[in-house]
């Protein structure tokens, strides 16, 4: 996926090529969602761990509607039975989620938090939100590491582990946001100190990102146009 | 407990934008309402993270695991800030994590947005009151109503074709498997508020 396209016309072609397989609805267009997730894939890079969640709720789908639905038995499985109308109607489902997440992986997935936040600011969201993102992206690979810090330093004293650990945790939760409380506006005054924030106003479109989203409508129409003719 | 993309109907999910857009529209309005809206800003975004990091915390369900939604605790925390903060959260969870989808952020902000505004309405009704109760609610209480919310909207957005008895067997299973989580997140936001309201009421003190 070329670096040129900037994170505003990311975001705005993720969102409309999302929306348009999540229209899709024939079973013909099966093959064609399958060989777009594929291509996705493929340009963004994305590494296969980062796929495991979504493959299983995939397979998750297609077996647990292809058990629970449907009259036609595809495959008997003992006391149970793979039914071709569950499956069909999972496999569509899983086509769907598979191929719009390799879609975002594709378009987004690669972006640095400033770039997605800088994207998000561009589409004229309200300062609060454009701010709080900024600010959320900003700080959370710090609190995410201070939690899991906490959380060890708690095992390796013997915490209890499982159910019987949860007060602990709740300390340890309590103990993070009460030095977020602290750290909050000493960050905040100091990165609009350095220019960030929702203050600049959002350029308009140039002709290269208006290009870009006019290609992903176009894909959007083409495929729709497909999904009504199959 | 997120709704993946492709799930529900294109309809459905576009309506679930238009809906979270009214809420959010409805809460920035309260908060420009505050004498300095941007005053609560930072808290609110720390508060994001923190609450982004834990729920990632895993709580052992055998032979899973389920994570922590922390609606309530960010209702009572945030307060009017709490739904622009869950879809900024949302967002962040689609596109970096793959948790939940973009074409259904509307209806997840939805089914964590409404449990934290309702957590928010009870703390401030009787939090001062009966503390132990509102943050009750505000732990199992509201993972309970986003069960509710995320079963009414998969029952309605699956195919027709799905056999309905089946639909709400496999509901039922995936809402008992979540039983757990009601009692793990209401021990954990019971002893969390607690200790904040002796250390730290500052940060209770909301919109």
């Amino acid at each position: 996926m070329p670096d040129t396209i900037t994170p505003r016309a990311r975001i705005l072609a993720s969102l409309v090529l999302a929306f348009a397989v999540s229209a899709v609805t024939s079973p013909i267009m099966l093959p064609l969602l399958a060989m777009l997730a594929g291509v996705a894939l493929w340009l963004g890079r994305a590494p296969w761990r980062r796929l495991r969640a979504p493959l299983v709720l995939a397979a998750v789908f297609v077996l647990g509607l292809g058990l629970a639905s449907g009259t036609t038995v595809l495959l008997p499985l003992g006391p149970l039975a793979l039914h071709a109308e569950g499956v069909q109607a999972g496999a569509m489902i899983a086509a769907r989620m598979l191929a719009i997440v390799a879609l975002v992986r594709a378009l987004l997935g690669r972006l640095s938090p400033q770039a997605l936040a800088d994207g998000l600011r561009g589409l004229y969201l309200p300062p609060v939100m454009a701010d709080m993102t900024l600010l959320t992206l900003r700080y959370l690979d710090d609190a995410r590491a201070e939690l899991a810090r906490a959380e060890l330093a708690r095992r390796l004293r013997g915490g209890p582990v499982g159910w019987r650990g949860l007060p602990d945790r709740a300390m340890i939760l309590a103990a993070s946001l009460i030095r977020a409380q602290d750290r909050a506006e000493r960050v905040w005054a100091a990165m609009r100190l350095r220019g960030h924030g929702a203050l600049r106003a959002a350029a308009w479109p140039s002709a290269g990102e208006l290009g870009v989203i006019g290609l992903a409508m176009a894909c959007a129409a083409a495929l729709l146009a497909l999904d009504i003719a199959a | 407990m997120h709704l993946a993309d492709g799930i529900v109907p294109v309809g459905m999910a576009l309506a679930g934008y238009g809906a979270s857009a009214g809420l959010t529209a409805l809460s920035l309005s309260r908060i420009n309402r505050l004498p300095d809206p941007g005053a609560g800003l930072p808290r609110a975004a720390m508060l994001v993270t923190v609450f982004f990091a834990a729920s990632l915390i895993a709580i052992p369900v055998p032979p899973a695991s389920v994570h922590l939604v922390l609606a309530g605790l960010m209702g009572v925390c945030l307060g009017w800030y709490a739904m622009p903060a869950i879809l900024v959260g949302l967002f962040l969870q689609a596109v970096m994590f793959g948790h939940g989808g973009l074409t259904t952020l509307g209806l997840n902000g939805l089914i964590f947005g409404l449990p934290a505004l309702a957590a928010f309405a009870l703390w401030a009704r009787i939090g001062g009151r009966w503390p132990d109760l509102a943050a009750a609610f505000a732990g199992g209480g509201t993972v309970l109503l986003a069960l509710a919310l995320f079963a009414g909207t998969v029952l309605l957005g699956l195919p027709a074709s799905v056999d309905p008895a089946a639909e709400r067997l496999a509901l039922m299973a995936l809402v008992t498997a979540h039983l757990p989580l009601v009692l793990a997140e209401g021990v954990i936001v019971l002893v969390l508020l607690r200790v904040l309201r002796r250390v730290e009421p500052r940060l209770l003190a909301h919109a």
